[in-house]
Protein backbone atom coordinates (compact mmCIF):
# COMPACT_ATOMS: atom_id res chain seq x y z
CA UNK A 1 0.00 0.00 0.00
CA UNK A 2 2.48 2.60 1.18
CA UNK A 3 4.60 1.41 -2.42
CA UNK A 4 1.90 1.99 -4.28
CA UNK A 5 1.11 5.61 -2.58
CA UNK A 6 4.33 6.31 -3.32
CA UNK A 7 4.23 5.74 -6.91
CA UNK A 8 0.84 7.85 -7.56
CA UNK A 9 2.52 10.94 -5.43
CA UNK A 10 5.59 10.10 -7.54
CA UNK A 11 3.14 10.43 -10.94
CA UNK A 12 1.42 13.59 -10.03
CA UNK A 13 4.61 14.74 -9.00
CA UNK A 14 6.15 14.60 -12.93
CA UNK A 15 2.52 15.56 -14.31
CA UNK A 16 2.47 18.70 -12.36
CA UNK A 17 6.34 19.38 -13.13
CA UNK A 18 5.02 18.96 -16.63
CA UNK A 19 2.22 21.17 -16.58
CA UNK A 20 4.03 24.20 -15.02
CA UNK A 21 7.04 23.77 -18.03
CA UNK A 22 4.16 24.35 -20.34
CA UNK A 23 2.64 27.40 -18.44
CA UNK A 24 6.32 28.94 -18.04
CA UNK A 25 7.36 28.21 -20.98
CA UNK A 26 4.01 29.35 -22.83
CA UNK A 27 5.05 26.55 -25.46
CA UNK A 28 2.19 25.71 -28.02
CA UNK A 29 0.72 22.39 -28.58
CA UNK A 30 2.51 21.99 -31.58
CA UNK A 31 5.91 22.02 -28.94
CA UNK A 32 5.17 20.90 -25.95
CA UNK A 33 1.52 19.95 -25.35
CA UNK A 34 0.12 19.80 -21.49
CA UNK A 35 -0.90 17.00 -20.19
CA UNK A 36 -4.08 17.11 -20.51
CA UNK A 37 -4.20 17.80 -23.88
CA UNK A 38 -1.89 14.47 -24.79
CA UNK A 39 -4.69 12.68 -22.20
CA UNK A 40 -7.62 14.55 -24.30
CA UNK A 41 -5.63 13.24 -27.61
CA UNK A 42 -4.88 9.13 -26.00
CA UNK A 43 -8.92 9.29 -25.21
CA UNK A 44 -9.54 9.87 -28.97
CA UNK A 45 -6.89 7.51 -30.30
CA UNK A 46 -7.97 4.93 -28.05
CA UNK A 47 -11.44 5.41 -28.55
CA UNK A 48 -10.85 5.03 -32.65
CA UNK A 49 -8.40 1.72 -32.09
CA UNK A 50 -5.41 3.29 -33.52
CA UNK A 51 -3.59 3.11 -30.30
CA UNK A 52 -4.03 -0.45 -29.68
CA UNK A 53 -3.70 -0.92 -33.57
CA UNK A 54 -0.34 0.11 -33.11
CA UNK A 55 1.05 -1.10 -29.23
CA UNK A 56 -0.48 -4.76 -30.43
CA UNK A 57 2.08 -4.60 -32.99
CA UNK A 58 5.00 -3.24 -31.44
CA UNK A 59 4.71 -5.51 -28.09
CA UNK A 60 4.62 -8.35 -30.16
CA UNK A 61 8.14 -7.25 -31.85
CA UNK A 62 9.25 -6.83 -28.23
CA UNK A 63 8.61 -10.00 -26.62
CA UNK A 64 9.26 -11.39 -29.98
CA UNK A 65 12.78 -9.93 -29.96
CA UNK A 66 13.50 -10.19 -26.19
CA UNK A 67 12.33 -14.03 -26.54
CA UNK A 68 15.09 -14.70 -29.30
CA UNK A 69 17.86 -11.95 -27.79
CA UNK A 70 17.98 -13.48 -24.16
CA UNK A 71 17.60 -16.93 -25.10
CA UNK A 72 20.90 -16.60 -27.35
CA UNK A 73 22.28 -14.67 -25.05
CA UNK A 74 22.33 -16.35 -21.99
CA UNK A 75 23.15 -19.81 -23.85
CA UNK A 76 26.05 -17.76 -25.58
CA UNK A 77 27.10 -15.94 -21.94
CA UNK A 78 27.25 -19.01 -20.60
CA UNK A 79 29.34 -20.19 -22.92
CA UNK A 80 31.96 -17.56 -22.69
CA UNK A 81 31.48 -17.95 -19.24
CA UNK A 82 32.47 -21.28 -18.99
CA UNK A 83 35.34 -21.09 -21.72
CA UNK A 84 38.05 -18.85 -22.28
CA UNK A 85 39.35 -20.06 -25.61
CA UNK A 86 35.07 -19.02 -26.56
CA UNK A 87 35.41 -15.67 -24.89
CA UNK A 88 39.03 -14.92 -26.65
CA UNK A 89 37.17 -15.90 -29.70
CA UNK A 90 33.70 -14.52 -30.27
CA UNK A 91 34.61 -11.02 -27.35
CA UNK A 92 35.87 -9.39 -30.40
CA UNK A 93 33.05 -9.99 -32.79
CA UNK A 94 30.08 -9.69 -30.17
CA UNK A 95 31.58 -6.24 -29.19
CA UNK A 96 31.89 -5.28 -33.09
CA UNK A 97 28.66 -5.94 -33.60
CA UNK A 98 27.39 -3.88 -30.13
CA UNK A 99 30.03 -0.97 -31.22
CA UNK A 100 28.27 -0.41 -34.78
CA UNK A 101 25.48 1.54 -34.14
CA UNK A 102 22.04 0.16 -34.77
CA UNK A 103 20.22 3.02 -36.68
CA UNK A 104 23.43 2.59 -39.09
CA UNK A 105 23.19 -1.02 -39.50
CA UNK A 106 18.84 -2.17 -39.07
CA UNK A 107 17.98 -0.17 -42.32
CA UNK A 108 20.13 -3.37 -44.04
CA UNK A 109 19.01 -5.67 -42.20
CA UNK A 110 15.42 -5.08 -43.22
CA UNK A 111 16.21 -5.44 -46.81
CA UNK A 112 18.33 -8.79 -45.94
CA UNK A 113 15.47 -10.46 -44.03
CA UNK A 114 12.94 -9.20 -46.20
CA UNK A 115 11.50 -6.65 -44.55
CA UNK A 116 8.98 -8.05 -41.97
CA UNK A 117 8.84 -9.17 -39.07
CA UNK A 118 11.23 -11.22 -38.89
CA UNK A 119 14.11 -8.58 -40.00
CA UNK A 120 12.29 -6.23 -36.80
CA UNK A 121 12.34 -9.10 -34.38
CA UNK A 122 16.47 -9.74 -35.44
CA UNK A 123 17.27 -6.42 -34.81
CA UNK A 124 15.49 -5.78 -31.28
CA UNK A 125 16.82 -9.59 -30.16
CA UNK A 126 20.14 -7.53 -31.45
CA UNK A 127 19.83 -4.93 -29.20
CA UNK A 128 18.88 -6.68 -26.34
CA UNK A 129 22.05 -9.90 -26.66
CA UNK A 130 25.10 -7.69 -25.06
CA UNK A 131 23.71 -7.09 -21.52
CA UNK A 132 22.49 -10.34 -21.04
CA UNK A 133 25.41 -12.14 -22.21
CA UNK A 134 27.85 -10.15 -20.57
CA UNK A 135 25.88 -10.40 -17.49
CA UNK A 136 25.46 -13.96 -17.81
CA UNK A 137 28.93 -14.68 -18.77
CA UNK A 138 30.03 -12.61 -15.78
CA UNK A 139 27.48 -14.29 -13.41
CA UNK A 140 28.90 -17.65 -14.56
CA UNK A 141 32.44 -16.98 -13.16
CA UNK A 142 31.31 -15.72 -10.07
CA UNK A 143 29.82 -18.90 -8.81
CA UNK A 144 31.27 -20.33 -5.76
CA UNK A 145 34.95 -21.89 -6.99
CA UNK A 146 34.56 -24.25 -3.54
CA UNK A 147 31.25 -25.43 -4.66
CA UNK A 148 32.63 -25.97 -7.77
CA UNK A 149 35.22 -28.46 -6.10
CA UNK A 150 32.91 -29.74 -3.67
CA UNK A 151 30.24 -30.71 -7.11
CA UNK A 152 32.84 -32.63 -9.50
CA UNK A 153 34.00 -34.46 -6.02
CA UNK A 154 30.71 -35.98 -5.82
CA UNK A 155 30.92 -36.50 -8.98
CA UNK A 156 28.23 -34.15 -10.54
CA UNK A 157 29.12 -34.13 -14.68
CA UNK A 158 29.31 -30.65 -16.33
CA UNK A 159 26.14 -30.02 -17.13
CA UNK A 160 24.63 -30.63 -13.63
CA UNK A 161 27.31 -28.12 -13.09
CA UNK A 162 26.61 -25.93 -15.41
CA UNK A 163 22.47 -26.24 -14.38
CA UNK A 164 22.80 -26.76 -10.61
CA UNK A 165 25.64 -24.35 -9.46
CA UNK A 166 26.69 -21.41 -12.14
CA UNK A 167 23.18 -20.71 -13.96
CA UNK A 168 21.62 -20.66 -10.52
CA UNK A 169 24.44 -18.68 -8.82
CA UNK A 170 24.71 -16.11 -11.99
CA UNK A 171 21.03 -15.34 -11.71
CA UNK A 172 20.95 -12.33 -9.96
CA UNK A 173 23.54 -11.05 -12.25
CA UNK A 174 21.68 -12.71 -15.83
CA UNK A 175 18.59 -10.43 -14.08
CA UNK A 176 20.51 -7.64 -14.06
CA UNK A 177 21.27 -7.62 -17.67
CA UNK A 178 17.61 -8.72 -18.13
CA UNK A 179 16.57 -5.61 -16.04
CA UNK A 180 18.62 -3.34 -18.97
CA UNK A 181 17.74 -5.71 -22.37
CA UNK A 182 13.89 -5.22 -21.50
CA UNK A 183 13.71 -1.33 -21.88
CA UNK A 184 16.41 -2.13 -25.17
CA UNK A 185 14.08 -3.88 -26.12
CA UNK A 186 11.54 -1.56 -26.42
CA UNK A 187 13.41 1.19 -28.33
CA UNK A 188 14.74 -2.17 -30.35
CA UNK A 189 11.66 -2.08 -31.73
CA UNK A 190 11.39 0.96 -32.68
CA UNK A 191 14.60 0.96 -34.11
CA UNK A 192 13.32 -1.78 -36.25
CA UNK A 193 9.88 0.09 -36.81
CA UNK A 194 11.70 3.31 -37.94
CA UNK A 195 14.07 0.92 -40.63
CA UNK A 196 11.19 -0.26 -42.35
CA UNK A 197 7.21 -1.03 -41.08
CA UNK A 198 3.98 0.21 -41.86
CA UNK A 199 2.33 -0.27 -38.18
CA UNK A 200 3.52 -0.39 -34.89
CA UNK A 201 4.17 2.51 -32.04
CA UNK A 202 7.41 3.65 -34.25
CA UNK A 203 5.16 4.02 -37.15
CA UNK A 204 3.20 5.91 -35.14
CA UNK A 205 5.13 8.59 -34.09
CA UNK A 206 6.38 9.10 -37.44
CA UNK A 207 2.97 9.48 -38.96
CA UNK A 208 2.08 11.59 -35.95
CA UNK A 209 5.19 13.73 -35.91
CA UNK A 210 6.17 13.80 -39.97
CA UNK A 211 2.99 13.07 -41.33
CA UNK A 212 -0.09 14.69 -39.43
CA UNK A 213 1.91 17.24 -37.63
CA UNK A 214 -0.18 16.31 -34.46
CA UNK A 215 2.46 16.77 -31.64
CA UNK A 216 -0.41 15.35 -29.03
CA UNK A 217 -0.09 12.27 -30.75
CA UNK A 218 3.23 11.92 -30.99
CA UNK A 219 3.66 12.10 -26.78
CA UNK A 220 0.59 9.74 -26.41
CA UNK A 221 2.64 6.49 -28.42
CA UNK A 222 5.88 8.10 -26.33
CA UNK A 223 3.71 7.58 -23.34
CA UNK A 224 2.69 4.36 -24.49
CA UNK A 225 6.51 3.00 -25.13
CA UNK A 226 7.16 4.63 -21.94
CA UNK A 227 4.19 2.33 -20.02
CA UNK A 228 5.71 -1.02 -21.90
CA UNK A 229 9.06 -0.54 -20.73
CA UNK A 230 7.65 -0.05 -16.91
CA UNK A 231 5.56 -2.57 -17.18
CA UNK A 232 8.13 -5.22 -18.72
CA UNK A 233 10.87 -4.06 -16.54
CA UNK A 234 8.37 -4.34 -13.40
CA UNK A 235 7.42 -8.03 -14.77
CA UNK A 236 11.10 -8.81 -14.88
CA UNK A 237 11.61 -7.74 -11.28
CA UNK A 238 9.09 -9.13 -10.31
CA UNK A 239 10.10 -13.04 -11.50
CA UNK A 240 13.05 -12.03 -10.20
CA UNK A 241 11.74 -11.48 -6.28
CA UNK A 242 9.94 -14.91 -6.85
CA UNK A 243 13.23 -16.65 -8.22
CA UNK A 244 16.31 -15.35 -6.26
CA UNK A 245 16.03 -14.97 -2.60
CA UNK A 246 18.50 -12.37 -1.52
CA UNK A 247 20.17 -12.37 1.83
CA UNK B 1 -2.71 29.36 -71.78
CA UNK B 2 -5.10 32.05 -69.28
CA UNK B 3 -4.55 35.80 -69.32
CA UNK B 4 -2.93 35.63 -66.06
CA UNK B 5 -0.21 33.52 -66.87
CA UNK B 6 0.55 35.18 -69.89
CA UNK B 7 1.54 38.05 -67.73
CA UNK B 8 3.37 36.12 -65.04
CA UNK B 9 6.94 36.09 -67.70
CA UNK B 10 6.37 40.28 -67.27
CA UNK B 11 5.74 40.52 -63.62
CA UNK B 12 8.75 38.13 -63.29
CA UNK B 13 10.82 40.11 -65.50
CA UNK B 14 9.57 43.17 -63.12
CA UNK B 15 10.28 41.52 -59.89
CA UNK B 16 14.09 40.92 -61.08
CA UNK B 17 14.30 44.06 -62.44
CA UNK B 18 13.22 46.08 -58.90
CA UNK B 19 16.06 44.31 -57.32
CA UNK B 20 18.45 46.83 -55.73
CA UNK B 21 21.22 47.68 -57.72
CA UNK B 22 24.13 48.71 -54.93
CA UNK B 23 24.38 46.71 -51.87
CA UNK B 24 23.12 48.53 -48.80
CA UNK B 25 25.71 50.75 -47.16
CA UNK B 26 28.62 49.04 -45.08
CA UNK B 27 28.01 50.88 -41.80
CA UNK B 28 24.41 49.09 -42.17
CA UNK B 29 24.57 45.38 -40.41
CA UNK B 30 22.86 43.02 -42.19
CA UNK B 31 19.65 40.92 -40.54
CA UNK B 32 20.65 37.55 -39.50
CA UNK B 33 18.17 35.07 -40.45
CA UNK B 34 17.93 31.42 -40.81
CA UNK B 35 16.58 29.42 -43.73
CA UNK B 36 15.76 26.11 -43.09
CA UNK B 37 15.86 23.58 -45.76
CA UNK B 38 14.72 20.02 -46.67
CA UNK B 39 16.76 16.64 -44.59
CA UNK B 40 20.50 17.33 -46.33
CA UNK B 41 22.54 19.78 -48.51
CA UNK B 42 21.49 19.22 -52.51
CA UNK B 43 22.15 20.98 -55.57
CA UNK B 44 18.60 21.57 -56.04
CA UNK B 45 18.91 24.05 -53.40
CA UNK B 46 21.51 25.95 -55.54
CA UNK B 47 19.60 29.31 -55.67
CA UNK B 48 20.01 29.26 -51.95
CA UNK B 49 23.72 28.27 -52.26
CA UNK B 50 23.78 31.29 -55.12
CA UNK B 51 21.70 33.87 -53.52
CA UNK B 52 23.77 33.40 -49.94
CA UNK B 53 27.46 33.43 -52.09
CA UNK B 54 26.87 36.11 -55.15
CA UNK B 55 25.10 38.94 -52.80
CA UNK B 56 21.43 38.56 -53.50
CA UNK B 57 20.64 38.16 -49.82
CA UNK B 58 23.07 41.07 -48.54
CA UNK B 59 21.66 43.32 -51.82
CA UNK B 60 18.26 43.53 -49.41
CA UNK B 61 20.23 43.51 -46.01
CA UNK B 62 19.78 39.89 -45.24
CA UNK B 63 22.71 37.86 -43.82
CA UNK B 64 20.99 34.11 -44.25
CA UNK B 65 22.40 31.12 -42.58
CA UNK B 66 21.39 27.63 -43.89
CA UNK B 67 20.09 24.84 -41.77
CA UNK B 68 18.44 21.54 -42.99
CA UNK B 69 15.79 20.10 -41.18
CA UNK B 70 12.91 17.94 -41.40
CA UNK B 71 9.60 18.63 -43.03
CA UNK B 72 7.98 18.41 -39.49
CA UNK B 73 10.80 20.44 -37.56
CA UNK B 74 10.92 23.16 -40.56
CA UNK B 75 7.47 23.89 -40.00
CA UNK B 76 7.86 24.22 -35.58
CA UNK B 77 10.89 26.15 -36.06
CA UNK B 78 9.89 28.43 -38.31
CA UNK B 79 5.98 28.84 -36.50
CA UNK B 80 7.96 29.38 -33.10
CA UNK B 81 10.30 32.05 -34.65
CA UNK B 82 13.57 30.14 -34.44
CA UNK B 83 14.14 30.12 -38.04
CA UNK B 84 12.80 33.00 -40.34
CA UNK B 85 12.24 31.27 -43.58
CA UNK B 86 11.63 27.61 -44.45
CA UNK B 87 11.14 25.28 -47.99
CA UNK B 88 8.48 23.42 -47.55
CA UNK B 89 5.83 21.02 -49.26
CA UNK B 90 2.80 23.01 -50.00
CA UNK B 91 0.65 19.57 -48.93
CA UNK B 92 2.48 19.63 -45.40
CA UNK B 93 1.77 23.39 -44.92
CA UNK B 94 -1.82 22.38 -45.77
CA UNK B 95 -1.60 19.70 -43.08
CA UNK B 96 0.64 21.79 -40.46
CA UNK B 97 -1.81 24.76 -40.86
CA UNK B 98 -4.83 22.56 -39.94
CA UNK B 99 -3.06 21.06 -37.22
CA UNK B 100 -2.69 24.56 -35.65
CA UNK B 101 1.15 25.45 -36.79
CA UNK B 102 0.64 29.15 -37.37
CA UNK B 103 2.68 28.95 -40.71
CA UNK B 104 1.87 30.67 -44.15
CA UNK B 105 3.10 29.28 -47.56
CA UNK B 106 4.77 33.01 -49.02
CA UNK B 107 5.97 32.13 -52.83
CA UNK B 108 6.15 29.23 -54.94
CA UNK B 109 9.68 27.59 -55.69
CA UNK B 110 8.57 24.22 -57.45
CA UNK B 111 5.66 25.17 -60.07
CA UNK B 112 4.79 21.03 -60.88
CA UNK B 113 5.18 18.52 -58.07
CA UNK B 114 8.37 16.71 -57.83
CA UNK B 115 7.06 13.53 -56.88
CA UNK B 116 6.51 11.05 -59.66
CA UNK B 117 5.89 7.63 -59.54
CA UNK B 118 9.16 5.44 -60.93
CA UNK B 119 9.66 2.33 -62.43
CA UNK B 120 11.76 0.35 -65.45
CA UNK B 121 11.43 1.91 -68.62
CA UNK B 122 7.49 0.15 -70.31
CA UNK B 123 6.49 -1.11 -66.56
CA UNK B 124 5.02 2.02 -65.17
CA UNK B 125 1.26 2.66 -66.06
CA UNK B 126 0.19 5.23 -67.79
CA UNK B 127 -3.26 5.67 -66.41
CA UNK B 128 -3.39 5.29 -62.24
CA UNK B 129 -6.52 3.19 -62.09
CA UNK B 130 -3.71 0.57 -63.81
CA UNK B 131 -2.22 0.53 -60.68
CA UNK B 132 -3.96 -2.00 -58.88
CA UNK B 133 -1.71 -4.96 -57.13
CA UNK B 134 1.35 -3.20 -58.14
CA UNK B 135 4.17 -3.24 -55.38
CA UNK B 136 4.99 -0.10 -54.61
CA UNK B 137 8.04 1.33 -52.00
CA UNK B 138 7.91 4.53 -50.32
CA UNK B 139 9.54 6.51 -47.54
CA UNK B 140 6.60 6.28 -45.01
CA UNK B 141 3.13 7.54 -44.40
CA UNK B 142 4.28 11.26 -44.71
CA UNK B 143 5.44 13.78 -46.57
CA UNK B 144 5.08 14.54 -50.07
CA UNK B 145 5.89 11.08 -51.21
CA UNK B 146 2.72 9.46 -49.24
CA UNK B 147 0.68 12.35 -50.52
CA UNK B 148 0.74 11.86 -54.40
CA UNK B 149 1.00 8.00 -53.82
CA UNK B 150 -2.58 8.41 -52.33
CA UNK B 151 -3.59 11.07 -54.39
CA UNK B 152 -2.73 9.07 -57.63
CA UNK B 153 -4.44 6.01 -55.93
CA UNK B 154 -7.41 7.80 -55.46
CA UNK B 155 -7.70 9.51 -58.89
CA UNK B 156 -7.39 5.92 -60.19
CA UNK B 157 -10.01 4.80 -57.73
CA UNK B 158 -8.22 2.68 -55.62
CA UNK B 159 -7.10 2.30 -52.36
CA UNK B 160 -3.80 1.32 -50.58
CA UNK B 161 -5.54 -1.70 -50.01
CA UNK B 162 -5.19 -2.29 -53.60
CA UNK B 163 -1.44 -2.06 -53.86
CA UNK B 164 1.24 -3.73 -51.92
CA UNK B 165 3.00 -0.91 -50.43
CA UNK B 166 5.95 -1.20 -48.88
CA UNK B 167 8.37 1.65 -46.06
CA UNK B 168 11.47 2.68 -46.96
CA UNK B 169 11.60 5.14 -44.25
CA UNK B 170 15.56 5.82 -44.58
CA UNK B 171 14.73 6.77 -48.21
CA UNK B 172 16.55 4.06 -49.70
CA UNK B 173 13.51 2.96 -51.84
CA UNK B 174 15.47 3.21 -54.94
CA UNK B 175 17.36 0.04 -53.29
CA UNK B 176 13.96 -2.25 -53.41
CA UNK B 177 13.42 -1.12 -57.11
CA UNK B 178 16.89 -2.26 -57.92
CA UNK B 179 16.50 -5.53 -56.02
CA UNK B 180 13.43 -6.35 -57.64
CA UNK B 181 11.28 -6.07 -54.32
CA UNK B 182 8.66 -3.33 -55.26
CA UNK B 183 7.68 -2.43 -58.71
CA UNK B 184 7.46 1.42 -58.62
CA UNK B 185 8.93 3.50 -56.14
CA UNK B 186 7.97 7.05 -55.13
CA UNK B 187 10.66 9.58 -56.16
CA UNK B 188 11.64 12.71 -57.00
CA UNK B 189 11.22 13.10 -60.79
CA UNK B 190 14.66 15.42 -60.62
CA UNK B 191 16.73 12.92 -59.21
CA UNK B 192 16.05 9.30 -59.38
CA UNK B 193 15.75 8.59 -62.49
CA UNK B 194 18.41 10.61 -63.64
CA UNK B 195 20.76 8.85 -60.93
CA UNK B 196 19.50 5.45 -61.91
CA UNK B 197 19.66 6.38 -65.74
CA UNK B 198 23.69 7.01 -64.93
CA UNK B 199 23.91 3.45 -63.84
CA UNK B 200 21.96 2.12 -66.78
CA UNK B 201 18.61 1.52 -65.23
CA UNK B 202 16.18 3.57 -67.76
CA UNK B 203 13.17 4.48 -65.95
CA UNK B 204 9.50 5.67 -66.89
CA UNK B 205 7.43 8.37 -65.06
CA UNK B 206 3.87 8.86 -63.47
CA UNK B 207 3.49 12.32 -62.48
CA UNK B 208 0.99 13.81 -60.81
CA UNK B 209 -0.09 16.87 -62.20
CA UNK B 210 -2.63 15.59 -65.19
CA UNK B 211 -3.68 13.53 -62.64
CA UNK B 212 -4.14 14.89 -59.37
CA UNK B 213 -2.49 18.41 -59.30
CA UNK B 214 -1.08 19.26 -56.25
CA UNK B 215 1.18 22.26 -55.37
CA UNK B 216 4.31 22.51 -54.83
CA UNK B 217 6.92 23.04 -52.36
CA UNK B 218 7.77 26.80 -51.81
CA UNK B 219 8.57 29.55 -48.83
CA UNK B 220 7.21 29.76 -45.73
CA UNK B 221 6.85 32.21 -43.04
CA UNK B 222 5.56 32.39 -39.44
CA UNK B 223 2.38 34.45 -39.03
CA UNK B 224 3.88 36.47 -36.13
CA UNK B 225 7.07 37.55 -38.40
CA UNK B 226 4.58 37.75 -41.47
CA UNK B 227 2.41 40.18 -38.93
CA UNK B 228 5.56 42.49 -37.57
CA UNK B 229 7.84 42.41 -40.46
CA UNK B 230 5.95 41.78 -44.18
CA UNK B 231 8.66 43.34 -46.00
CA UNK B 232 11.46 41.19 -44.64
CA UNK B 233 9.79 37.88 -46.40
CA UNK B 234 9.16 40.17 -49.17
CA UNK B 235 12.66 41.04 -49.76
CA UNK B 236 14.06 37.22 -48.76
CA UNK B 237 11.47 36.08 -51.87
CA UNK B 238 12.64 38.71 -54.08
CA UNK B 239 16.70 37.68 -53.56
CA UNK B 240 15.44 33.88 -53.97
CA UNK B 241 13.85 34.16 -57.22
CA UNK B 242 16.41 36.60 -58.91
CA UNK B 243 18.75 33.61 -57.80
CA UNK B 244 16.46 31.01 -59.30
CA UNK B 245 16.51 33.36 -62.33
CA UNK B 246 20.13 33.53 -63.13
CA UNK B 247 20.44 29.59 -62.45
CA UNK B 248 17.54 28.98 -64.65
CA UNK B 249 19.16 30.89 -67.29
CA UNK B 250 22.63 28.74 -66.35
CA UNK B 251 22.23 25.29 -64.59
CA UNK B 252 25.95 25.37 -64.52
CA UNK B 253 26.45 28.50 -61.98
CA UNK B 254 24.05 26.98 -60.13
CA UNK B 255 26.17 23.87 -59.52
CA UNK B 256 29.50 25.67 -58.85
CA UNK B 257 27.57 27.72 -56.15
CA UNK B 258 26.16 24.16 -54.53
CA UNK B 259 29.60 22.79 -55.12
CA UNK B 260 31.50 25.97 -52.54
CA UNK B 261 28.36 25.29 -49.92
CA UNK B 262 28.41 21.30 -50.12
CA UNK B 263 32.35 20.25 -51.61
CA UNK B 264 31.25 16.37 -52.11
CA UNK B 265 28.91 17.33 -55.19
CA UNK B 266 32.00 18.23 -56.97
CA UNK B 267 32.58 14.36 -56.62
CA UNK B 268 29.76 13.65 -59.78
CA UNK B 269 29.56 17.26 -61.23
CA UNK B 270 27.64 15.47 -64.39
CA UNK B 271 24.75 13.93 -62.51
CA UNK B 272 24.60 17.06 -60.45
CA UNK B 273 24.33 19.06 -63.33
CA UNK B 274 21.62 17.02 -64.96
CA UNK B 275 19.62 17.01 -61.57
CA UNK B 276 19.72 20.75 -61.56
CA UNK B 277 18.64 21.36 -65.24
CA UNK B 278 15.91 19.28 -64.50
CA UNK B 279 14.72 21.25 -61.44
CA UNK B 280 14.55 24.03 -63.01
CA UNK B 281 12.36 22.54 -65.61
CA UNK B 282 9.89 22.34 -62.31
CA UNK B 283 10.34 26.09 -61.52
CA UNK B 284 9.92 27.32 -64.64
CA UNK B 285 6.84 28.51 -66.41
CA UNK B 286 6.15 27.42 -69.88
CA UNK B 287 8.58 30.48 -71.02
CA UNK B 288 11.65 29.27 -69.51
CA UNK B 289 11.53 31.82 -66.48
CA UNK B 290 10.78 32.16 -62.91
CA UNK B 291 7.89 33.44 -60.46
CA UNK B 292 7.21 32.97 -56.64
CA UNK B 293 3.55 33.55 -57.91
CA UNK B 294 0.91 31.42 -56.25
CA UNK B 295 -1.66 29.92 -58.25
CA UNK B 296 -4.66 29.95 -56.13
CA UNK B 297 -6.34 27.24 -58.96
CA UNK B 298 -3.99 24.71 -58.10
CA UNK B 299 -3.96 25.30 -54.41
CA UNK B 300 -7.62 25.07 -54.54
CA UNK B 301 -7.37 21.58 -56.23
CA UNK B 302 -5.12 20.51 -53.96
CA UNK B 303 -6.37 21.57 -50.83
CA UNK B 304 -9.69 19.30 -51.88
CA UNK B 305 -7.48 16.39 -52.56
CA UNK B 306 -6.29 16.59 -49.48
CA UNK B 307 -9.61 16.81 -47.78
CA UNK B 308 -10.95 14.11 -49.64
CA UNK B 309 -7.67 11.44 -48.68
CA UNK B 310 -8.37 12.75 -44.95
CA UNK B 311 -5.02 14.83 -44.25
CA UNK B 312 -7.12 18.31 -43.79
CA UNK B 313 -10.56 18.18 -42.14
CA UNK B 314 -11.15 21.62 -43.56
CA UNK B 315 -11.24 23.40 -40.46
CA UNK B 316 -9.01 25.54 -41.85
CA UNK B 317 -9.99 27.77 -44.74
CA UNK B 318 -7.65 27.39 -47.62
CA UNK B 319 -6.80 31.45 -47.78
CA UNK B 320 -5.36 31.14 -44.13
CA UNK B 321 -2.91 28.52 -45.94
CA UNK B 322 -1.40 30.75 -47.82
CA UNK B 323 -0.74 34.38 -48.63
CA UNK B 324 -0.08 36.92 -51.96
CA UNK B 325 0.11 40.12 -50.35
CA UNK B 326 3.70 40.52 -49.94
CA UNK B 327 4.55 39.38 -53.55
CA UNK B 328 5.41 42.92 -54.93
CA UNK B 329 3.19 42.54 -58.26
CA UNK B 330 -0.26 41.76 -56.39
Amino acid sequence: MRRLAATLISLAAFLVAWKLLTVVTSAPDYILPAPEVVAERAVRAIGSGLLWEHTAVTLSEILLGLAVGATTAVAVGTALGKSVVIERVLSPYIVAAQSVPILALAPLLDIWFGGGLLARVLICALIVFFPIAIATMVGIRSADPLLGEMFRSLGATPAQLTTRLEIPSALPVIFGGLRVGVTLAVIGAVVAEWAGASSGLGVLINIADQGLFDTPLMFVALVTLAVIGIGLHGLVVSIERRLIVHP
Amino acid sequence: MSPRRLFIPVIVALLVACQPAASPSPSVPLRQVTLLLGFRPDVQFAPFYLAQQDGYYADVGLDVSIEYKSGDDIARLVANGQAEFGVMDATDVMIGRTAGIPIKYVATVYRLFPVALIGPKGAVPKHSGELADRRIGTPGQFGSSWHALLALLDAGGLTQDEVTIRTYPQFNQVEGLLNGDVDLITGFRNNEPLRLGAEGFETDLLTVEEIAPLPGPGVIVGDALLASDPTLAQHFVNATISAMAQVAGDPQVGVDAAVVAVPAIASDEATALAVLTATVQLWSLADGGVSPLIDPELWAAGYETMQRLGFIDGSVPLDEMFVMEILPST
